[in-house]
C-alpha cells in the first residue's frame, strides 16, 4: 500500500497555495486531511504528481457566528464541529459531524475537503444543501461566493478551477421556528452510508410547514434535493397524509445503484424511510424539543 | 460493550485420576493461580506499544517482495514479462511461476485419488484459479522500488469460464484442475444407526431445502507477515513469521523446497490475530525464501496488505446444504436426518479437505440423535482458497443442525427452548459417546439454556414479543446451541484419506531453572493475544508453589527452543488442554528434579519437603525445620558448583521437557467411526432480535451468553475470548460476507465492502460462566475461544422467529436489512411455500 511517486509542497498562505497549483499545474492535488485522498492514493487508484498540502494554513480552522450566518473554515475538522457549541445551534450539523467515518477520520477530516471531493455519499453535502449554504472559493482573483447547490456539479466533480481552492463554508441561521435533522445509516462505523437523509424545517404554529428542504444521500452522483417532497410539505400541516406524499416524492427522487452497501430497490426504501423519519425529528425540534439523532449503525 | 458478570459454578465433580498419575509421583500443590483472573502477562507490552510484531523486525541488507497477482479468477496464462520490472532501479530479482516450477516439488494434497494430481504451487505456473493468486513477484531494495516495480511486470491472460458456486462446480462443465477430472475432490457418506427404519417410524417428516452457510473470514488486526532468509552457507531457512501452525507449514515446505525439517527455523514473537486463517501462508513462506535465494542469500520481507489479505489469503469454508429430510416423533424429538452437504473449497484444497471429516466432531451437535446420513461432498471453486477459520467445519455443521431444529419445531408448532430440551443430550449421559464414536467429555446443555433464559429475561420478552407483535413488530427471540471441540485427534485425516500418516495430538512444553534460579518456561503454541504467556505461569507457579510473576515464559514460538513436535501449532481450541498440561508435565518433573537434590543437600527425605517462597525467592525447605534452599543455590549445585554431587544424581539437568499425547485411537475407516476430539467446551447464547418494519435492518435488543469450557483456568482470559468470539459471529451474521460476483471478482476485497463489525455494532453481552469440568484433562479444563460462531446459530434462531409468521424461512447464515427486505417480498409472492414441507403420518399431538 504505497502510493506512487509525488512531490509534496506545503503552503503557509492560501495565495501561496493558489501560486503553487498553478505552477505544478494540473497533475497536482490539494490536501487537507487526507482522508479521502490519502487512502485513494494508497491502492494508486489516485495519482497526483503533486500534493500542496494546506493543513498549516493558519486561521482557516475557525467556527464563528456572524451576520447571520455559522462560518466554518474550509480547515474545521469534523470533530471540530462535533464538539462545537456554535456550530450545534443548527442541530443537523451535529448530527452529520458526529456519525462522519469513525474517531480518527473525524479528527483529520475537514469540512473544505469533505466538499471539494464531493463524492456522492459524503455526508457533509447531504446536510449542508438542507441548509442555505454557500462555498466560499479561493484562487487568483481572490474569493468568489457559490451557492452550495452551484458548487457540487456531479459525482466527485465541483466548480473548483484547478488553482482554486475552498477557504470556507457559510451557512445562514435558519429562521425561526426551524428545525432539522440528518439521519444516515451505516453498515459499521469507517464506512459511508447506505443511504442517508437531511431535513431541514421551518414551522408555523408548531404544524404548519412554511418552508422545507429535503435532501437524499448516497442515492445518486450527487446529493439528491427531492423537491417535490419539499413542495408536498410546503405551506401544508404536518401530518401523515402530508409526510406520506412527501416520502413518496422523496423515493421518486432516489436515483440509486446496486452496490456492496445494498441494492438499489432497497436503497429506495430505505432512503425514504430516512426522509420520514427525519422530517419526524425536523418537526419536533423546529418545536423546541431536544431529540438526538444522526447516525444508525447495523445490528443495533 | 458493557458487560455484566455472572459467574455461576456448579458443583465440582469429583477429579478424575487419570492425568494426575503423569506426576512423577511428586504431590501436585494445591491450584491457587489455576482458576484466577488475574491480569494477562502480556497487556503491558501490548498496550504500551512494545509487542514485536514482524514488520517490526529487519534482517541486514533486507530486502522487499511484492506480488503480481491475477485480476481474473480463472485464465491461462500466455505470457508473464517481468523484463521492464527487472530493470527498475533498485530491483534486485523478480519470479514468476514457470520458473518457480522448475525448483519446487508441488506441496502436499491430503486429499485421495484424483485429488492427489492437483498441482499446488506457491505461484500460479500456467493457469490461475482465483482472483488475487500471484503469478509474478519482484524483489527490491525498497518496498517502494517493489510497488513501483510491479507495475511493469506484464501478464497476458485469457479468460476461463469462472466456477463460483459449489452446485455450479458440481457440473464439471469448467475444470480447474483438469488433471483431477473433476472439481469434486472429496466425496463420502457418514451414515450412522438406521435412517431409513427411523424415517419408517417417524410422526412427521420434515422435508427441508436448499440452506447455505456464507463464507466469510477473520480479517486479523495484521495481515500475513513473512520475514525470510535462505542462507547460502549453511543452506537453512530461517523464517520470522506469524504461521500458527509451524509444524504444518514446516512439513508442507521442506519437501516443497528441497530441505530437511531441521533446516527450517520458524519464529514468531507477538501475533496480531490469527483465528486459523494464518496456517496456510506456507505458499508466500516458499516464495519468499525462493526470493531469498535467488537474491544471494539476503533476507527478504513480504507484509501482505488488507486487499491481498482479503483477496488471496484464506476465507472461511462455504458450505451448501441439499434435499435434507428430517424425521421426528410426535413429540418433535428428531429421530433420524438424512442430507447432502457441498463445502467449497475455492481454488485449492490445502489444508482440506480436512474439513469434510472435522465436522463430524460435533455430528450429532448438542442432540441425542442416533440415526443421521450425510452424503458429504468438497468441491475447488474459482474464489480464495479456504483456511481453519474460527468454528472451522463444525460451525458449518452447527448452523445447520440449529436450522433444522427451529425449521422443525416452527413446523410442528413446537417452541424453540422445549425443541431443544426435548432433543438435548443429557448431562447424566455424559460421557456421551455419538453415533460416530466421539465422546463428550461434560455438559449440561438444558442448564446452560436455562441460565441463558434467565440472564436474557426469556420469559419477559416472549411477553414483550406479544405485545409487539400486535402492533405488527417483527420481534423474534432465538437460541444458538453450539459446541467448540478442542483438542483434535489427527487420525481422523484416515477417514478422508487412509494413506495420510498422521493421527493423534502431542504437544511440547520446557519448564528449565536457569543457572542463576530463574524459571524459564518455552512453550509450544503460538500465541497470537489467547494469553499463554499468563495462562502457562499461573500453572507452573502452581506446580512450584511460587507466583506467577516469578515464572518467565518466553513469549512466542521459536524452533530454536526445541519445544514442538509435528503437531505444534495453536488452533483447535487446545492450548488449555495440551499445551498446559505439557507444560504442567514439565514443571513437576523439574519439581521433581529439585525434590532430589534438595533432600541431598538439605539431608532430609524428599516425602518432608516443601515447596514455597521464602526471604531468599523461591525454595526448597524441610518441613518443621530451618533447612531450606533457594533456587539460585540449587541451580549452582547443577550448572557451576557440581563438584561433589553424587553420581545418583547426575541425572537431573533442570531443563525438563515434557510431551503431551492425548489417548486417541485411529479411528476405524471404513465405518468413519472414532474419537475424534478430546473436549467439548458449550456455549448457549439467547438473542432478541427486531427487525425494523420500515428499514428491514435487523437490531439485537437482547444478547446472552453462556459458556462453559470446564474449569476456566483463567476466567478473565475466558471471558473475553467469548467477547471476541461473540463479536465475530455477530458480525459473520450480519456484517461480513466475502461476496462474489458470477465472474469471481471479490465485491468485498477491502474493509468499506467487507465490513467487519466495529464497536459501533456490538449490543451489550451479558455473560455467565458455567463449570463442567472434564474428566480427560488435567484440570477438568477444556480448550476454547472458537466460539464455534454461536451468535450466527442464534442471530438466525431470532431472525426466524420473528419472521416466520410473515413467511420467511432464514436459509442462510449472512442476513442484512436488504436480504430481510428481499426475504419477505419473496415471502410474499409464496416464495417459501417449496421450501418446507412437512407430512404427518399420524394425527399431530
Amino acid at each position: 500500500m504505497y502510493a506512487a511517486p509525488f512531490s509534496y509542497h506545503r503552503a503557509a498562505s492560501l495565495e501561496e497555495a493558489v501560486t503553487l497549483l498553478r505552477e505544478l499545474g494540473e497533475e497536482a492535488r490539494v490536501i487537507a486531511g487526507g482522508q479521502s485522498l490519502i487512502p485513494l492514493m494508497k491502492m494508486r487508484m489516485a495519482r497526483p504528481g503533486a500534493l500542496v498540502d494546506i493543513h498549516l494554513i493558519s486561521g482557516l480552522n475557525g467556527i464563528e457566528r456572524s451576520n447571520g450566518e455559522l462560518r466554518f473554515g474550509a480547515l474545521a475538522r469534523h470533530a471540530e464541529i462535533e464538539d462545537s457549541r456554535v456550530a450545534s445551534t443548527i442541530p443537523i450539523l451535529h448530527d452529520c459531524a458526529a456519525g462522519i467515518a469513525d474517531i480518527q477520520v473525524r479528527n483529520q477530516g475537514t469540512i473544505g475537503g469533505s466538499l471539494a471531493e464531493a463524492d456522492p455519499s459524503g455526508d457533509w453535502g447531504t446536510a449542508l444543501m438542507a441548509l442555505e449554504t454557500s462555498v466560499i472559493c479561493f484562487g487568483p482573483g481572490g474569493e468568489r461566493t457559490v451557492p452550495l447547490e452551484a458548487f457540487i456539479k456531479d459525482a466527485y466533480t465541483t466548480v473548483l478551477a484547478h488553482d482554486e481552492l475552498i477557504s470556507g463554508v457559510h451557512v445562514k441561521l435558519p429562521p425561526k421556528g426551524s428545525g432539522g435533522a440528518h439521519l444516515a445509516f451505516k453498515r459499521t462505523a469507517p464506512v459511508y452510508p447506505t443511504a442517508s437523509a437531511s431535513v431541514e424545517l421551518t414551522l408555523e404554529d408548531h404544524h404548519l410547514c412554511r418552508d422545507a428542504r429535503i435532501v437524499l444521500g448516497c442515492v445518486g452522483l450527487t446529493a439528491i434535493r427531492a423537491k417535490e417532497a419539499e413542495v408536498a410539505l410546503r405551506g401544508k400541516t404536518l401530518d401523515e397524509k402530508s409526510i406520506r406524499t412527501a416520502v413518496d416524492a422523496a423515493r421518486a427522487a432516489a436515483d440509486p445503484q446496486s452496490d456492496m452497501r445494498g441494492s438499489a430497490d432497497y436503497k429506495r426504501v430505505l432512503v425514504g424511510t430516512l426522509v420520514k423519519r427525519a422530517i419526524g425529528i425536523a418537526a419536533r425540534r423546529a418545536r423546541g424539543e431536544s431529540v438526538p439523532a444522526g447516525h444508525e449503525y447495523a445490528g443495533r | 460493550m458493557a458487560r455484566k458478570s455472572n459467574r455461576m459454578s456448579k458443583k465440582k465433580p469429583a477429579r478424575a485420576a487419570a492425568h494426575s498419575s503423569s506426576t512423577n509421583g511428586t504431590k501436585t500443590a494445591a491450584a491457587k493461580w489455576v482458576g484466577q483472573p488475574i491480569r494477562r502477562k502480556e497487556e503491558s507490552r501490548l498496550v504500551r506499544g512494545r509487542g514485536i510484531f514482524v514488520d517490526d523486525e529487519k534482517m541486514p541488507g533486507m530486502l522487499h517482495i511484492r506480488f503480481i497477482r491475477s485480476s481474473y479468477a480463472h485464465a491461462q496464462i500466455s505470457r508473464v514479462d517481468v523484463s521492464k520490472a527487472e530493470k527498475f532501479p533498485g530491483v534486485v530479482c523478480t519470479l514468476t511461476g514457470a520458473e518457480i516450477k522448475k525448483q519446487v516439488q508441488p506441496f502436499i494434497e491430503i486429499g485421495p485419488g484424483g485429488a492427489q494430481k492437483i498441482a499446488d504451487y506457491p505461484m500460479a505456473v500456467d493457469k490461475v484459479v482465483f482472483q488475487g493468486e500471484p503469478v509474478a513477484a519482484v524483489v527490491a531494495e525498497t518496498r517502494l522500488a517493489a510497488e513501483d516495480a510491479g507495475e511493469l511486470v506484464e501478464v497476458d491472460y485469457e479468460p476461463l469460464p469462472a466456477v463460483v458456486s459449489a452446485e455450479d462446480a458440481l457440473k464439471d462443465e469448467s475444470l480447474l484442475h483438469p488433471a483431477m477430472g473433476t472439481n469434486r475432490n472429496w466425496h463420502g457418506v457418514f451414515e450412522y444407526g438406521d435412517v431409513e427404519k427411523a424415517f419408517k417410524q417417524a410422526a412427521h417428516v420434515v422435508h427441508i431445502g436448499r440452506l447455505h452457510f456464507h463464507r466469510f473470514s477473520s480479517t486479523p488486526l495484521e495481515c500475513n507477515v513473512i520475514m525470510a532468509n535462505w542462507d547460502p552457507r549453511s543452506g537453512d531457512i530461517e523464517y520470522h513469521c506469524n504461521n500458527t501452525f509451524p509444524s504444518f507449514a514446516s512439513q508442507f515446505l521442506a519437501p516443497a523446497l528441497g530441505v530437511r525439517i531441521d533446516q527450517i527455523h520458524m519464529k514468531s514473537f507477538d501475533i496480531g490475530g490469527g483465528f486459523g486463517i494464518k496456517i496456510t501462508s506456507y505458499p508466500y513462506m516458499a516464495v519468499c525464501a525462493l526470493a531469498s535465494r535467488k537474491a544471494g542469500g539476503r533476507g527478504v520481507k513480504w507484509v501482505e496488505t488488507r486487499i491481498e489479505h482479503m483477496q488471496a489469503s484464506a476465507h472461511g469454508n462455504e458450505r451448501v446444504f441439499l434435499d435434507t429430510r428430517v424425521a421426528l416423533d410426535q413429540n418433535g424429538v428428531i429421530l433420524a436426518i438424512d442430507s447432502k452437504h457441498v463445502d467449497d473449497c475455492g481454488g485449492f484444497p490445502r489444508y482440506e479437505p480436512l474439513g469434510c471429516v472435522i465436522w463430524a466432531q460435533v455430528l450429532p451437535a448438542t442432540y441425542r440423535l442416533k440415526n443421521i446420513r450425510i452424503d458429504m461432498h468438497q468441491v475447488v471453486t474459482n474464489k480464495c482458497p479456504v483456511g481453519p477459520n474460527r468454528g472451522y467445519s463444525r460451525m458449518q455443521h452447527l448452523w445447520f443442525m440449529e436450522r433444522v431444529i427451529d425449521i422443525c419445531g416452527q413446523a410442528l408448532g413446537i417452541p424453540a427452548d422445549a425443541m431443544r430440551v426435548r432433543n438435548y443430550i443429557r448431562k447424566n449421559e455424559m460421557p456421551y459417546k455419538t453415533p460416530n464414536g466421539c465422546v463428550y467429555d461434560s455438559g449440561d446443555y438444558a442448564s446452560m439454556l436455562e441460565a441463558a433464559k434467565r440472564l436474557i429475561g426469556w420469559d419477559g420478552w416472549k411477553k414483550k414479543q406479544a405485545a409487539a407483535r400486535s402492533e405488527r413488530r417483527w420481534v423474534g427471540l432465538g437460541i444458538g446451541s453450539t459446541l467448540d471441540s478442542g483438542t483434535n485427534n489427527f487420525g481422523q485425516a484416515r477417514i478422508i484419506n487412509p494413506d495420510a500418516p498422521f493421527s493423534g495430538q502431542s504437544k511440547v512444553g520446557i519448564v528449565k531453572l536457569d543457572i542463576y534460579g530463574e524459571v524459564v518456561v518455552s512453550m509450544g503454541s503460538v500465541p497470537q493475544g489467547q494469553g499463554h504467556e499468563t495462562a502457562a505461569a499461573q500453572v507452573v507457579a502452581d506446580a512450584l508453589g511460587i507466583t506467577p510473576d516469578l515464572v518467565n515464559v518466553r513469549p512466542g514460538f521459536d524452533t530454536a527452543h526445541n519445544a514442538y513436535t509435528g503437531h505444534t501449532g495453536t488452533y483447535a481450541s487446545q492450548f488449555a488442554v495440551t499445551g498446559l498440561t505439557a507444560i504442567h508435565g514439565a514443571a513437576m518433573k523439574l519439581r521433581k528434579e529439585l525434590s532430589r537434590l534438595a533432600a541431598w543437600k538439605l539431608e532430609a527425605k524428599e516425602k518432608d519437603l516443601e515447596f514455597g517462597i521464602g526471604a531468599q525467592g523461591p525454595e526448597v525447605r524441610a518441613k518443621g525445620t530451618q533447612k531450606a534452599i533457594n533456587y539460585w543455590a540449587l541451580a549452582n549445585l547443577v550448572n557451576v558448583n557440581n563438584a561433589g554431587m553424587p553420581k545418583s544424581l547426575w541425572d537431573i539437568t533442570l531443563n525438563c521437557r515434557h510431551v503431551f499425547h492425548a489417548n486417541f485411537e485411529i479411528p476405524d475407516v471404513q465405518r468413519k467411526y472414532g474419537n475424534l476430539t478430546l473436549t467439548y467446551a458449550a456455549q448457549i447464547h439467547a438473542a432478541v432480535v427486531e427487525v425494523d418494519r420500515e428499514t428491514f435492518q435487523p437490531k439485537i435488543l437482547a444478547y446472552a451468553c453462556v459458556d462453559d469450557c470446564g474449569k476456566a483456568v483463567n476466567p478473565r482470559i475466558v471471558e473475553g475470548q467469548v467477547h471476541g468470539a461473540s463479536a465475530h459471529g455477530i458480525g459473520a451474521a450480519l456484517l461480513e460476507n466475502c461476496a462474489y460476483d458470477s465472474d469471481g471478482n471479490l465485491l468485498t476485497a477491502t474493509f468499506s465492502d467487507y465490513t467487519p463489525i466495529t464497536a459501533m455494532n456490538m449490543p451489550e453481552l451479558l455473560y455467565a460462566h458455567m463449570e463442567s469440568p472434564s474428566p480427560f484433562t488435567l484440570n477438568g479444563a477444556k480448550g476454547m475461544g472458537e466460539g464455534g460462531a454461536a451468535p450466527v446459530h442464534t442471530i438466525c434462531a431470532a431472525l426466524q422467529d420473528a419472521l416466520y409468521p410473515s413467511g420467511v424461512i432464514i436459509d442462510d447464515s449472512h442476513n442484512t436489512g436488504d436480504s430481510l427486505f428481499h426475504a419477505l417480498r419473496k415471502a410474499e409472492s409464496g416464495g417459501y411455500a417449496a421450501m418446507v414441507r412437512v407430512e404427518h403420518r399420524t394425527a399431530s399431538r
